[in-house]
């Protein structure tokens, strides 16, 4: 087993709306990355992941609120620390973060290189504008992106090179957690495949310690992260190795998510796709028990009354459902 | 670089095509009002003459020397030619004064007015708008109603305003002009006093009304700007608040710079009822005062100085833009 480099035990955080309602978007979610592994959190859009994302840094903005919980990284529990302090030493420094939207991420204003300064200087006022560049220069050109990028500003660079340029930067002070939040959405499928081989190559080299990739396209992830987490309503529903969770999701969520894209593999297909019916509840007012529970096809009548606990069913896998396992694969047996 | 040249000749050709137009407009039109400018003239150099043959005589002089017997083609041929010259004709009213005099001296007036007090106004305004939009709550909410009312307020209701609170109320501004009227232009120590004191109501009434909308403007471009994409993601790598408010200030600047450009550009002709209530010697006064008398070089004059001033701050804000906005100038050179 590795080292840990990051780890979210029971994190909650919260959103405060204007009229002072309390949403919890991320809600007791634990979570554990080694070095040199990736994690993907998949799920439907507004079940959490970008607000895990965001939560994950430590460091909140109103109106995203942090309620209880401990992150962990490398050792060190950040969420004792004073905001000020997680924002000097931590952010961009220790954990990066990659933005959904990556095209507009950089000021339109500014020239690449003093954007790269800045980031640095926050961190290390001492270092020179010289050792930053030579700094800038190796990094892009590992990206595949040559020197004179530095001298230009954002709107001269084309989508894929303003991309690769927010992965030099996020990247450029070597963190111990990267977290990318959809990266490649944007993107058309050859320069999604680049953005992931570039970040597995970083990783290889150890420019990156370990990567969180959020999506919510289940299949990327299989080519990418070595484990999988789905989210459903602010709540983890399923855990395990991307194979796994690919080909053997237990969570009837999971299934669902499966069932309703088409994964390149073979022997899948054959697979008739289907769609999950309803929409995610409302966070403001959760419902009872098993927040899946009014979509699920295999919902009882206790799966609305009591809270479905994680259920550890193997080594690093986890699901959030009343039903054993057993029970789940016959009657996913029966329905197909 | 070759883009650059073309953009620009471009646009230069496009103003010089505007400066065309405005010359025949600003030519025609006062000369399509109603009314005979030389009949009124000759009534008042005439008064108390009987014999109307002499009158008639004089009349018929004073056609003759402003040139307003030949047919308008012909007298506007001569107003194009005089312009090469940078001769802009003679007034009438002020006869024989050239207009080029009585527009140099009025031109001065309004510049020194309100060149100060835009730029003052401006730099306050968007100071009070940044500041309002990072610090919202209490701050914001009280002066964004008083922002709201100074820059609904016309140019002319804060002028009377002024008047009737500091100058007839209050009794602590002189009521009107560009100094006191019993003193001569000159460098004493009285003179200096009286310019300043007069100085001070029509200046405070420009800023206020610049402020209220400048600091509009900034406050919500800034907004906007603090919710850009690019603020998220500079503090989630840790770069602290202050350096990313100079990012947010500075764009949110860029539309205030055309602001700028467009309160300099029409700042004659948007203050002449202002100047008229202070009854300030400025440009606005003096193209009123051509107007009431006929006097068509007089009118033509100033109308041609504003033209000129408004395309003149144009070219120079977009040269400015295309410097300051990296954007910009990338479609400059593109085209």
């Amino acid at each position: 087993m590795g080292k840990v480099m990051l780890e979210v035990k029971e994190l909650t955080t919260k959103y405060v709306t204007r009229f002072n309602e309390d949403v919890y978007a991320v809600d007791h979610v634990s979570l554990k990355i080694e070095e040199g592994k990736s994690l993907g959190i998949a799920g439907e859009s507004g079940c959490g992941k970008s607000t895990l994302a965001l939560s994950l840094m430590g460091y909140y903005f109103s109106p995203l609120h942090y309620t209880s919980g401990d992150i962990i990284i490398d050792g060190v529990n950040i969420s004792g620390m004073k905001p000020d302090e997680v924002r000097k030493s931590i952010l961009g420094n220790e954990i990066a973060y990659i933005p959904q939207a990556a095209m507009n991420a950089l000021n339109p204003t500014q020239k690449i290189i003093r954007f790269v300064e800045d980031v640095i200087h926050a961190h290390d006022p001492k270092k020179s504008k010289k050792e930053i560049y030579d700094m800038a220069v190796e990094r892009f050109k590992v990206l595949g992106l040559p020197p004179e990028v530095l001298q230009r500003h954002a709107v001269e660079l084309s989508g894929g090179m303003k991309q690769r340029t927010v992965i030099a930067i996020s990247t450029i002070l070597s963190p111990k957690v990267l977290i990318a939040d959809e990266p490649s959405s944007a993107l058309d499928v050859t320069s999604q495949k680049m953005v992931i081989k570039m970040m597995r190559e970083l990783m290889e080299k150890g420019f990156i310690k370990s990567m969180i990739f959020i999506t919510h396209e289940l299949p990327l992830l299989y080519n990418v992260t070595d484990d999988i987490m789905v989210m459903y309503a602010g709540q983890i529903v399923e855990k395990g190795s991307a194979k796994e969770m690919v080909f053997d999701p237990v969570h009837p969520y999971s299934k669902g998510l499966m069932g309703s894209i088409i994964v390149p593999e073979a022997g899948t297909r054959e697979v008739k796709l289907e769609a999950i019916p309803g929409t995610p509840p409302n966070l403001k007012n959760p419902p009872d028990g098993c927040r899946f529970a009014a979509r699920c096809k295999y919902a009882k009548l206790e799966c609305r009354t009591y809270d479905v606990p994680e259920k550890e069913f193997r080594d690093g896998r986890m699901y959030r459902c009343i039903h054993d396992v057993e029970y789940l694969k016959e009657v996913y047996g029966r329905d197909e | 670089m070759k883009g650059y040249v073309k953009y620009y000749g471009q646009k230069v050709a496009w103003y010089v095509l505007t400066l065309i137009i405005a010359v025949a407009l600003n030519f025609f039109l006062p000369r399509m009002m109603p009314g005979d400018p030389v009949r009124a003239i000759v009534n008042e150099a005439t008064t108390g003459m009987t014999n109307a043959s002499a009158i008639q005589q004089i009349e018929q002089q004073y056609y003759e020397r402003f040139g307003l017997d030949k047919s308008l083609p012909e007298q506007f041929l001569t107003y194009v030619g005089n312009l090469f010259k940078g001769d802009l004709g003679t007034s009438f009213t002020q006869y024989p004064r050239p207009v080029t005099d009585v527009i140099g001296e009025s031109v001065i007036w309004t510049l020194a007015l309100q060149i100060p007090a835009i730029l003052v106004g401006w730099f306050i305004g968007n100071i009070l708008g940044a500041v309002a939009a990072y610090l919202r709550k209490g701050f914001d909410k009280a002066v964004m109603p008083l922002f709201m009312f100074l820059s609904n307020m016309p140019a002319f209701g804060m002028a009377i305003i002024m008047v009737w609170v500091f100058a007839v109320t209050l009794k602590i501004a002189p009521l009107s002009g560009g100094y006191g009227y019993d003193l001569l232009p000159s460098f004493t120590p009285e003179f200096i006093v009286s310019l300043i004191s007069h100085y001070a109501l029509p200046f405070f009434s420009i800023i206020l009304i610049t402020i209220g909308g400048q600091a509009i403007g900034m406050r919500s471009m800034s907004i906007y700007e603090l919710n850009a994409d690019y603020v998220k993601y500079s503090r989630f790598l840790g770069i602290k608040d202050r350096k990313i408010i100079g990012y947010v200030f500075r764009n949110a600047m860029l539309p205030q710079v055309t602001g700028l450009a467009l309160s300099l550009g029409t700042m004659i002709g948007g203050n002449i009822v202002a100047e008229t209530i202070f009854s300030y010697p400025g440009i606005g006064t003096t193209l009123l005062a051509g107007i009431t008398g006929g006097d068509y070089p007089l009118i033509s004059g100033s109308t041609l100085i504003i033209t000129l001033m408004v395309l003149v701050a144009n070219l120079v804000i977009e040269i400015l833009y295309g410097v300051i906005d990296p954007r910009v100038k990338a479609a400059q050179q593109d085209s």
